[in-house]
């Protein structure tokens, strides 16, 4: 690979003090081994032979101006492909800290995700298109339908997964608990406790005596019952309209929450029962579950101690999907939650989020498989999760065989979320992942449910357009008929029909 | 009307069949259970009522509890006492695997042995074992005390981080983040008021104390990058 010419070498005059003052500094041009830069006869420094940087960055390192920039002229996984500068400062990051990196959001990268799958319109073999402005399209999901007493109703196909008060902001919460109440979905409590209000919020109430409904039609809330078990108690399992037992989760499956110690307020350890500042790790498995028939009891209490009212949910890790789902099912379940690598998170190991768990396309249809082979296909009901963005990655979903979806990274992003990934920092700008009361004032519930209302809105809109226009006036009906695999691994690894071929891979029953 | 029973059999019955009829049956009085060693995750939930369980318990005995007074005449499977928040439960005889684990607050007591990661995230309970406990005991304690009155295995305490760990016998090695403490009079004084209360035959002189080195055993010192 060429060395010559691969960095450009830019010195910014309004910062270099030699620009301002000719003759009193020239650090680059000693400390440059290359005679990139040069002294003319008036003390002025000149980048005279950048083809002979080499990117070492000593002049950057040492400039007291902090005034070179040393950028890779062709982009750097080209030209140094495995030691680009982000890995090379990471290194040193470890070498000088004795620490890895831990960071916030989720997996950034290329990963097999759903834009290597076209959804195939309908037109003279196949039954007609549907007329989105003037037709109807049925889009509600019952979840728990004659298997409890009071099934979840969602009006779309829609949920927000498990985000953890500590790891989110009580507004952030409340935010998506008002969004649901007003869509009619369901939003989850996260393992971090009960936010107060949260519960009677999600069903449209404002009150806590429920007189006063604000919010049509009403959403659900799911109490997540989790391993580090934040702030349990028979009356928080009792407060919500299903449980879900969380078993893993999508950016770092293998391992519990991590709430770490800069975001435990007085507030968030009174709700979790530790110190304040300290860390609260959650446990990486149940402590009171080890194996599949200890999970068939736990689920069985949890079922008898909401009197057999209320859906039971559980939510896994990308990991075995086929095997992992027929056990959750086999459990006794309502619906199975498969969060796929591209899943978010408050803060988790960059290796973990990185290079750990199942692509969420592939988890996918091995569940599908699992609850089919059980004959339990759209009985037990499959919500997909992990880095969907819109109605497009949700179409997708539902034609591969879930049942509903799960938007939580969009949903933070719909509250006005940047994804700078430093979740973890409890700094947010936006006062969705902060617990600083300061930051958190930028946030208005009200504002902020409906910015995400709108996003819902706008994302069942698309899920309709794709439904109609492949010939479906239910999102049921929906099939793998409705995909193509755009490239030989996609079709490999989800058992989609592959463009031109029209048919799936041989290894697939066709 | 018939007077309120107080013995229940529940030989025949699932959970769900079970629970309702302990539902009906609570009155004032004491409610007896028999033949239940077969049901996984009985008295899940009660938040009132005396229940004294004739025999063996299976699993999760008592998970949830919230107030009722439970007592086991014989031993009691895996779980019993699981995120616990109020009231009491007392076993004559042996505890299997991860007794007493995740509760918030009430109290525990184990007459026989228990098993391995007893009282493991603590957050405010009060377990006492009269016997020997087994490795990893009380493991992220959080709050609250453990008593133990005979021996325990290895990691006893790992990474507790508050709270305060009692064991009048021995232990195979101490956990993480652990430090062993005189025992204070006011501690004295505490045990001997549980042992009073709970009817425990032992002398609270010749405990050891254990509590936490520091609060944040996971909080790493925060080093700038190179710059």
């Amino acid at each position: 690979m060429a060395v010559v010419g691969a960095f450009c070498v830019s010195v910014m005059k309004n910062a270099c003090i030699n620009a301002q003052y000719p003759g009193k500094c020239a650090t680059c041009v000693e400390v440059c081994p290359y005679q990139v830069y040069a002294l003319d006869g008036d003390g002025q420094v000149s980048v005279q032979n950048f083809n002979a940087c080499v990117g070492c960055r000593i002049c950057a390192e040492f400039c007291p101006g902090n005034a070179i920039r040393i950028n890779s002229a062709e982009p750097e996984y080209i030209t140094r492909a495995l030691w680009t500068f982000p890995t090379v400062e990471e290194i040193h990051h470890k070498a000088l800290t004795g620490q890895y990196l831990l960071r916030g959001f989720g997996t950034m990268g290329p990963l097999p995700h759903f834009d290597s799958i076209v959804v195939v319109p309908s037109q003279i073999s196949s039954p007609a298109p549907r007329d989105k402005y003037r037709e109807e399209c049925k889009t509600d999901v019952v979840i728990g339908e004659g298997r409890c007493d009071k099934p979840l109703h969602l009006k779309l196909p829609i949920v927000f997964p498990a985000m953890s008060f500590g790891a989110l902001s009580r507004e952030a919460k409340l935010a998506l608990a008002i969004c649901a109440a007003q869509m009619g979905i369901a939003t989850n409590t996260g393992e971090g406790g009960l936010v107060p209000g949260e519960n009677y919020m999600a069903n449209g109430y404002a009150d806590a005596e429920r007189t006063d409904k604000k919010w049509e039609p009403g959403g659900y809330l799911v109490m997540q019952w989790s391993t580090g078990r934040w702030g349990v108690s028979v009356d928080y399992v009792r407060a919500g309209d299903a449980v879900e037992v969380k078993i893993g989760q999508g950016a770092k499956p293998g391992m519990g929450g991590h709430l770490l110690g800069k975001k435990v307020t007085e507030e968030i350890a009174a709700v979790r029962g530790v110190p304040p500042g300290s860390d609260a790790l959650s446990p990486c498995r149940y402590y009171d579950a080890q194996t599949a028939d200890d999970m068939k009891r736990m689920v069985a209490f949890l079922r008898d101690v909401t009197d057999y009212q209320v859906p039971i949910l559980m939510k896994l890790g990308p990991s075995r999907p086929y095997a992992d789902v027929k056990a959750c099912a086999e459990a006794g379940v309502d619906a199975i939650s498969i969060d796929g690598a591209a899943g978010g998170t408050g803060a988790s190991p960059d290796i973990v989020t990185q290079g750990v768990g199942i692509p969420t396309i592939a988890c996918i249809p091995p569940a599908v498989r699992a609850l089919k082979d059980l004959g339990l296909h759209r009985k037990v009901k499959l919500i997909a999760l992990g880095g969907l963005r819109g109605g497009l990655d949700a179409f997708k979903a539902l034609a591969m065989g879930a049942d509903a979806v799960g938007f939580a990274s969009a949903a933070e992003i719909a509250l006005g979320c940047r994804a700078c990934m430093a979740c973890h920092k409890g700094e947010c700008v936006y006062g969705i992942t902060s617990q600083n009361p300061r930051l958190r004032a930028r946030l208005d519930p009200e504002e902020g449910a409906t910015r995400l209302r709108n996003f819902i809105h706008a994302t069942a809109e698309e899920i309709k357009i794709l439904t109609m226009l492949s010939g479906h006036t239910s999102i049921h009906d929906l099939s793998e008929e409705d995909l193509r695999a755009l490239d030989l691994n996609t079709a490999a690894i989800t058992g989609l029909k592959l463009i031109g071929y029209e048919k799936r891979l041989p290894w697939w029953d066709n | 009307m018939l007077a309120v029973a107080t013995a229940l059999d529940v030989k025949d019955m699932d959970l769900r069949a079970a629970s309702a009829a302990i539902k009906e049956s609570t009155g004032s009085e004491t409610l007896e259970i028999r033949n239940a060693a077969h049901l996984h995750g009985l008295c899940a939930g009660l938040k009132t009522g005396e229940y004294d369980i004739i025999g063996d318990a299976g699993d999760y005995l008592g998970v949830l509890n919230d107030g009722a007074t439970i007592r086991v005449t014989g031993n009691v499977g895996q779980y019993v006492g699981d995120n616990m928040t109020r009231g009491l439960i007392v076993v004559e005889g042996s505890a299997a695997y991860g007794a007493g684990v995740y509760p918030y607050g009430g109290a525990l007591v184990i007459r026989g042995n228990a098993g391995d990661f007893t009282a493991t995230m603590n957050k405010g309970a009060t377990i006492i074992v009269c016997g020997d406990v087994g490795d990893e005991i009380a493991t992220y304690h959080l709050a609250g005390d453990v008593v133990v009155v005979g021996n325990a295995g290895v990691n006893f305490g790992n990474y507790m981080i508050r709270g305060a760990l009692y064991i009048g016998g021995e232990f195979k090695s101490q956990g993480h983040n652990t430090r062993i403490e005189e025992i204070t009079i006011e501690d004295v004084q505490k045990l001997r008021r549980y042992f009073e209360q709970f009817d425990v035959q032992a002398d609270a002189t010749r405990f050891r104390k254990l509590i936490a080195e520091t609060a944040k055993p996971f909080y790493g010192k925060i080093v700038k990058r190179h710059e």
